[in-house]
């Protein structure tokens, strides 16, 4: 059975997915997902997850975010001055996103 | 007798006081180093990738504990040709339970070994705890601190192979092979200098009085997992009734085995005819300081 791991560097960042482990239960996955993802990187905490039990909806089976123009939906044209430093991450963070959808259609991918 | 103070730095011990914590130090040094060097025996040999490197790691860690333990003898002007490239395969202290080659893919023998063996690592650094030598006591956490995983990782592996009747009958193979041998880890290198150990407090529980412990803790653990120990070969004269090998490693006789193994891992000194050892890592005091 396989389990996928994910690696949590630091408290209280996101658990990223790093790679799998071929284990017969979750202890086993855990020892294993031990030795090999955090042996190396440093890591705060290991979640394994049996790949079975993961659920995915694909870009072949469903237009994320639609298929019309709602531009509105991203925040970068208000032209003021961003009141914390959050919100000028998150405009950046969404006009970075922008740049690469915009790319990916050129590139014509899915 | 131990004092308050424990004992003195190296340089300051007395020729008594120096006997017992080179004696201590080489039972331990020897078993790790040893211990290590037949598990890498498995690289790219184990039934999985992931077991592989699992077993690699615990053989990694065991030559890091060797490490710190042979750095304490340089104390007493050892070095390293000395300790291990240029030993003589009779002047070894190892328990023969680390030295036994493996039984050619046998899985189940690598788990019990390390079983049996991690259990007693456990009690035996738990008697260094309190040590009346400060330059084993403090190296004490770094090694216990990679202790827990391999016992856990001997326990879960045992766990499953005890549930069909085919991977039990193995282990228990394994048990009555290797049981004799693990009661040597519990034997004196020799038995006035082992109570000068005791006397002087360099560790705070016989080996007797460990034996104990490893028995109460293996005999029900491997019973409730449905291996017997009473298969196990007995002996009214050996301890707790259980029979002793022919070679008990710590008094410096081996298995037949042993100076091979020691051939193996000294080939490549030998065959570029060094008289000394590289060093890639700092001195483990200096890493502390």
């Amino acid at each position: 059975m396989i389990w996928e791991v994910f690696r949590q560097e630091d408290e209280g960042d996101y658990h990223t997915h790093c790679g799998n482990v071929h284990a017969p239960d979750r202890d086993m996955a855990l020892m294993f997902a031990e030795i090999q993802h955090g042996r190396r990187k440093p890591t705060n905490s290991l979640w394994v997850v049996p790949q079975p039990e993961i659920g995915e909806v694909d870009a072949e089976e469903t237009n994320f975010g639609g298929t019309t123009d709602k531009s509105y939906r991203w925040a970068m044209t208000y032209n003021v001055d961003a009141a914390a430093q959050e919100v000028e991450d998150s405009q950046s963070e969404q006009e970075e996103a922008d740049r690469e959808r915009k790319s990916q259609q050129a590139r014509g991918d899915d | 007798m131990a004092t308050a103070d424990g004992l003195p730095a190296p340089e300051a011990m007395d020729d008594e006081q120096r006997e017992a914590v080179e004696t201590l130090l080489f039972r331990l040094a020897d078993d790790e180093f040893v211990a290590a060097e037949r598990y890498t025996e498995w690289q790219v040999e184990s039934p999985t990738l992931e077991s592989d490197l699992a077993l690699a790691n615990i053989a990694q860690d065991e030559l890091g504990h060797a490490r710190l333990w042979y750095d304490l003898l340089e104390d007493f002007g050892y070095d390293e040709p000395d300790l291990v490239w240029e030993r003589p395969a009779d002047e070894w202290h190892q328990s023969t339970l680390t030295e036994l080659p493996f039984g050619e893919g046998d899985w189940a023998d690598l788990i019990v070994r390390t079983y049996l063996y991690d259990t007693a690592e456990s009690i035996r650094l738990a008697a260094l705890e309190e040590s009346s030598s400060a330059r084993i006591r403090d190296r004490i956490g770094k090694v216990s601190g990679e202790e827990d995983f391999h016992v856990q990782h001997a326990r879960r592996w045992l766990e499953r192979l005890a549930e069909e009747a085919d991977s039990r009958e193995r282990l228990q193979a394994a048990l009555e092979r290797l049981f004799p041998h693990a009661l040597t880890l519990f034997e004196p290198v020799d038995e006035e200098i082992e109570a000068r150990i005791d006397d002087l407090g360099v560790r705070t529980a016989t080996l007797s009085e460990m034996r104990a412990e490893w028995l109460e803790s293996v005999e029900p653990y491997l019973e409730s997992q449905g291996l017997s120990l009473s298969e196990v070969p007995q002996d009214d004269e050996g301890p707790d009734g259980y029979a002793l090998p022919d070679a008990v490693g710590r008094d410096q006789s081996h298995t037949d085995a042993w100076p091979d193994l020691v051939e193996a891992f000294t080939n490549t000194y030998r065959e570029l005819g060094r008289d000394q050892a590289t060093k890639i890592m700092r001195d483990p005091d200096e890493e502390e300081a």
